[in-house]
């Protein structure tokens, strides 16, 4: 053969690089791919574990989100209620001391009323009783003016009140 | 102080075997350095006895070594490193996962379909590479059936197991065609009919020339010194690199395209009528 080419000594090379290969495979390289791959899985396994907890958590956070937006809401809700309510008590109350004032308002006014009337009366009673003393008077000094007489008393005349 | 003394016992010790070699001189040539090269080639005066059941090349006998060493290193990692291993690696646990896990790696990235046989030829053709390539430094002695010395080769210097390796290569990629896609993958595997021999023969070429500048250089006693660590070392261990990852991306690329399942073919859009337009 050409280059020396020998069929046989092919073959044995052959035989050769098969008893390598399974050497190498039972003694290497399934105990080291074996191993990577237990590796692998136990970090994946980790990794999957470390995930879940952040969903977990992920969860527990948006729970406890959502449960401070609903008492801020209910926070805000009372707040308003309350608002409402003050300003209706606020209005009730005004309305009342309008109408508590109006009614002092309209008693004192009844009051100074009364007040005047009787003020009239008692000085018309007060004036007739001084008419009727001045008459009473000028029927006692006829040779007097009676209206020049009349025009002294009305105006004080203590003299005659006083005599 | 203590770097500075190893160099100088170094260089001294280096001095004196110099001095000595050159004084002592050649016994002389058996042989032309045209035959020593050819006789690398062609292996037809240095063959050894296989275990006095036939004469074979040095290469077949490199072989049969380098795969007991590599088994054996094997099995002394099977049992005292393995069991050790640790989910933190420490640095040999390190170099193991990555010098399987490169090769593994490279079977899915260029194979996505079917990659767990490929993972496993790919790991054991570049360790027999790298290591084979590697073994040329070691020196190892045999005699020949003429009863004459030689240092054992690089196995894949030898032509049988460079068409060995390389045929190897194309039954694994045939047989990623035949599991990945029947008959068509056999197609498309024998489509690149000239896969073996480009493999084989490259090897053939890149091994037997690292041996023939290897038999030159050695063949002169005055080329010896120095020179070596440059040739024998570096230039050796270069082309063990290049040829282990040529052999292995080519099978890997190989083997991917071939056992690519088929895709479902799309159904053309028909063509307008005469009457839509």
């Amino acid at each position: 053969m050409p280059l020396n080419i020998d069929w046989q000594q092919i073959l044995l090379h052959w035989m050769n690089l098969a008893i390598l290969a399974g050497g190498l495979y039972f003694l290497l390289y399934k105990p080291v791919t074996q191993f990577m791959a237990k590796r692998e899985e136990h970090y994946r396994t980790l990794e999957e574990a470390a995930a879940q907890k952040r969903a977990e958590a992920e969860a527990l956070r948006q729970q406890y989100q959502a449960q401070l937006a609903a008492a801020e809401e209910e926070l805000h809700r009372r707040r308003t209620q309350a608002e409402e309510q003050t300003a209706a008590q606020t209005a009730e109350q005004l309305t009342a001391a309008r109408e508590e004032a109006r009614r002092i308002v309209s008693q004192a006014r009844a009051d100074a009323e009364q007040v005047r009337s009787q003020t009239r009366l008692s000085a018309q009673r007060e004036l007739r009783e001084l008419a009727a003393e001045a008459a009473k008077k000028l029927a006692a000094q006829p040779d007097e003016d009676p209206f020049e007489t009349f025009l002294t008393l009305s105006e004080g005349g203590g003299d005659h009140a006083g005599q | 102080m203590k770097p500075k003394k190893g160099l100088a016992l170094c260089l001294a010790v280096a001095a004196v075997l110099l001095i000595a070699a050159l004084l002592t001189g050649s016994p002389g040539r058996a042989e032309s350095v045209q035959e020593a090269m050819r006789d690398a080639v062609l292996h037809g005066t240095g063959q050894i006895s296989l275990l006095h059941l036939k004469n074979a090349n040095p290469g077949l006998i490199s072989a049969l070594l380098v795969t007991a060493l590599l088994l054996g290193m094997a099995a002394l990692l099977r049992v005292f490193v393995i069991p050790r291993f640790q989910y933190v690696p420490g640095r040999l646990q390190l170099v193991i996962e990555e010098a399987v896990g490169l090769f593994q790696r490279m079977a899915r990235t260029n194979s996505p379909h079917r990659n767990r046989f490929l993972g496993l030829y790919l790991f054991t053709a570049a360790s027999y590479v790298f290591v084979g390539t590697l073994f040329e430094l070691l020196g190892f002695q045999a005699v020949t059936v003429h009863g004459r010395p030689i240092t054992l080769p690089a196995p894949l210097s030898d032509v049988n197991a460079a068409i060995a390796l390389g045929c190897l290569s194309y039954l694994v990629i045939l047989s990623g065609g035949i599991a990945g896609s029947g008959a068509r993958g056999v197609g498309r595997t024998l489509k690149e009919f000239s896969l073996p021999i480009s493999m084989s023969f490259r090897l053939f070429g890149a091994l037997l020339s690292g041996l023939l500048v290897t038999e030159l250089v050695y063949y002169y006693i005055s080329l010896s010194f120095l020179l070596p660590v440059v040739v024998g070392v570096l230039f050796t261990l270069l082309h063990a690199l290049i040829q282990t990852y040529v052999l292995t991306m080519l099978t890997a690329l190989y083997y991917g395209e071939v056992s690519e399942p088929d895709q479902p073919k799309q159904k053309k859009k028909a063509a307008p009528s005469a009457a839509q337009i």
